[in-house]
């Protein structure tokens, strides 16, 4: 576990030099969220970027051959996926909460100088949090294992063919569902009644069976 | 003495590439250096020693099979593979906070004092630093754990002459301070090897042509410089390898008092290690 440690605290004080760069980025979203009054994304803007700021230490690694470097050390290649998977995760979740929390500061400071008060829903901005992180989350268990694959630049590449496919093939299974006139009340009452706890446990899955790919993809590759 | 590496028929394949059957061992108290060309199997040898490219053959370190044991035989080693470190973008404080979780044994107040010793600044970002720099703190990186066995791939390339050696101190040092540390060294730099090697390993091909001790390397080898009727007077077992000249031929030959006895030829000079490694790979039979 202490080995675990040593590689999150070295992404950790990679990202150090980013801090800067995450602040105003985070400052030009509460000015977004200010001017447009759409408190419901902050959330969603706030998780992404810090979620995608944390796959930037395989940047980081990739131009210091840091991969080559760390195998010759007391750990296991299983160790060194699991430290980028909690990185990740635990930065996309970080953002989400400070997102949440910064929106429903932002919204309250307008209204307290706003006529037109922003109607601040504590359960939609949960919603929309939750979604949010379901998104970007679906994102970067797609682009783990690529990265494994194809490098950090590479890699990229791929993950936009892969999530543009995903959205191909989703529009194409939209298009029939409406086409065939299928029933999907049932689905949309699961998802109002079970909505967060589903997107919850699709992420848990999503993010295991990301980990899964990338440590095969790992476990057989050279540095 | 016991053997701190030990490798039998390991192989490994590549698509364009194979290292066929290697088999050598590090001693105790011992420096092995690797030489050879680019792309002849020293770094393969070395990833495999350290279970990096799934080799086959046997390979043990401290006795230890490294598959089955890599995370408790690494605590023991220290390695530099080229080029790669932590990151350009940490200050040597920072990686001392990190290997502190990374190694059971890293020992803090030896990190200070190498970087104390090496002069290196300890809040300055490690790009900003010179390459002789850079390696010191991998030096220092790689020493703080009280290793066993070091294997240091290609140490002293693209230093200047001064930190070469100031480098080579330090692993004399190393060697000297503990009986029962080894180093494998793979090097270019052929002169380096010869200042601090007990054995000399060279590969070509993915084979070991030979190992042998640096001393008899040195004191037994020699080159012949004869003229063409006196070198085909030359019996072919006699020699290793030889290279025509415009005017003239250069023989290789491996026991320097038999042949002076046998052929009676007097200008045998004492070659390099570099000079008997170009032989080999570049000599003709």
């Amino acid at each position: 576990m202490n080995t675990i440690k040593a590689l999150i605290k070295k992404d950790l004080y990679n990202l150090s030099s980013y801090k800067v760069s995450i602040m105003i980025v985070v400052i030009f979203c509460s000015l977004a969220i200010i001017s447009t009054g759409s408190v419901n994304y902050g959330p969603i803007m706030i998780s992404t970027i810090i979620g995608m700021s944390s796959l930037s230490t395989f940047n980081y690694d990739e131009i210091s051959k840091a991969n080559k470097f760390i195998l010759t050390l007391p750990v296991s290649k299983k160790e060194i996926i699991l430290s980028k998977y909690i990185l990740t995760i635990s930065s996309i979740i970080i953002g989400g909460i400070l997102g949440y929390f910064l929106s429903i500061a932002l919204a309250s400071t307008m209204n307290l100088f706003n006529e037109n008060k922003i109607d601040i829903n504590l359960m939609r901005l949960l919603y929309s949090t939750v979604g949010g992180l379901f998104g970007i989350s679906l994102v970067e268990a797609i682009q783990i294992p690529s990265i494994y694959k194809w490098g950090a630049e590479k890699g990229r590449i791929q993950m936009f063919a892969i999530i543009f496919s995903i959205i191909v093939i989703s529009a194409i299974g939209f298009f029939f569902i409406t086409k065939l006139n299928v029933d999907i009340t049932n689905i949309e009452n699961f998802l109002n009644n079970y909505g967060i706890i589903f997107l919850i446990i699709l992420t848990m899955i999503m993010y295991y069976i990301s980990y899964k790919i990338s440590y095969k993809i790992y476990k057989n590759k050279e540095e | 003495m016991k053997e701190n590496i030990e490798l039998i028929n390991v192989s490994k394949e590549y698509k364009d590439f194979k290292l066929d059957n290697i088999n050598f061992t590090v001693k105790e108290g011992t420096i092995v250096g690797l030489i050879g060309e680019n792309g002849v199997g020293k770094t393969t040898t070395i990833k495999s020693i350290l279970n990096m490219n799934n080799p086959k053959g046997s390979i043990k370190v401290f006795g230890k099979d490294i598959k089955k044991y890599e995370k408790e035989v690494k605590e023991e080693i220290g390695t530099l593979l080229d080029d790669s470190y932590l990151s350009e973008y940490l200050t040597a404080k920072q990686i001392n906070f990190i290997m502190k979780d990374m190694y059971k044994k890293w020992d803090e107040n030896k990190y200070n004092s190498y970087l104390k010793e090496f002069k290196l600044p300890s809040n300055k970002l490690i790009k900003e630093f010179s390459s002789g720099m850079k390696m010191k703190l991998k030096i220092a990186t790689i020493l703080s754990h009280n290793p066993k066995l070091l294997i240091l791939d290609e140490p002293t390339s693209g230093l200047d002459p001064i930190v070469r050696n100031e480098i080579l101190d330090i692993f004399r040092k190393y060697i000297e301070e503990d009986e029962s540390r080894s180093i494998l060294i793979s090097s270019h730099i052929t002169t380096d090897l010869e200042h601090i090697a007990d054995y000399i390993i060279l590969i070509k091909d993915g084979k070991i042509i030979f190992n042998l001790p640096v001393t008899s390397l040195l004191e037994e080898y020699g080159i012949l410089r004869c003229t063409e009727e006196e070198f085909k007077n030359i019996d072919e077992e006699d020699y290793i390898n030889y290279k025509k000249e415009k005017y003239s031929y250069n023989v290789l030959i491996n026991d320097k008092d038999k042949f002076k006895n046998k052929y009676n030829l007097k200008t045998i000079d004492k070659p390099t290690i570099e000079d008997i490694m170009l032989f080999y790979i570049k000599g003709d039979k």
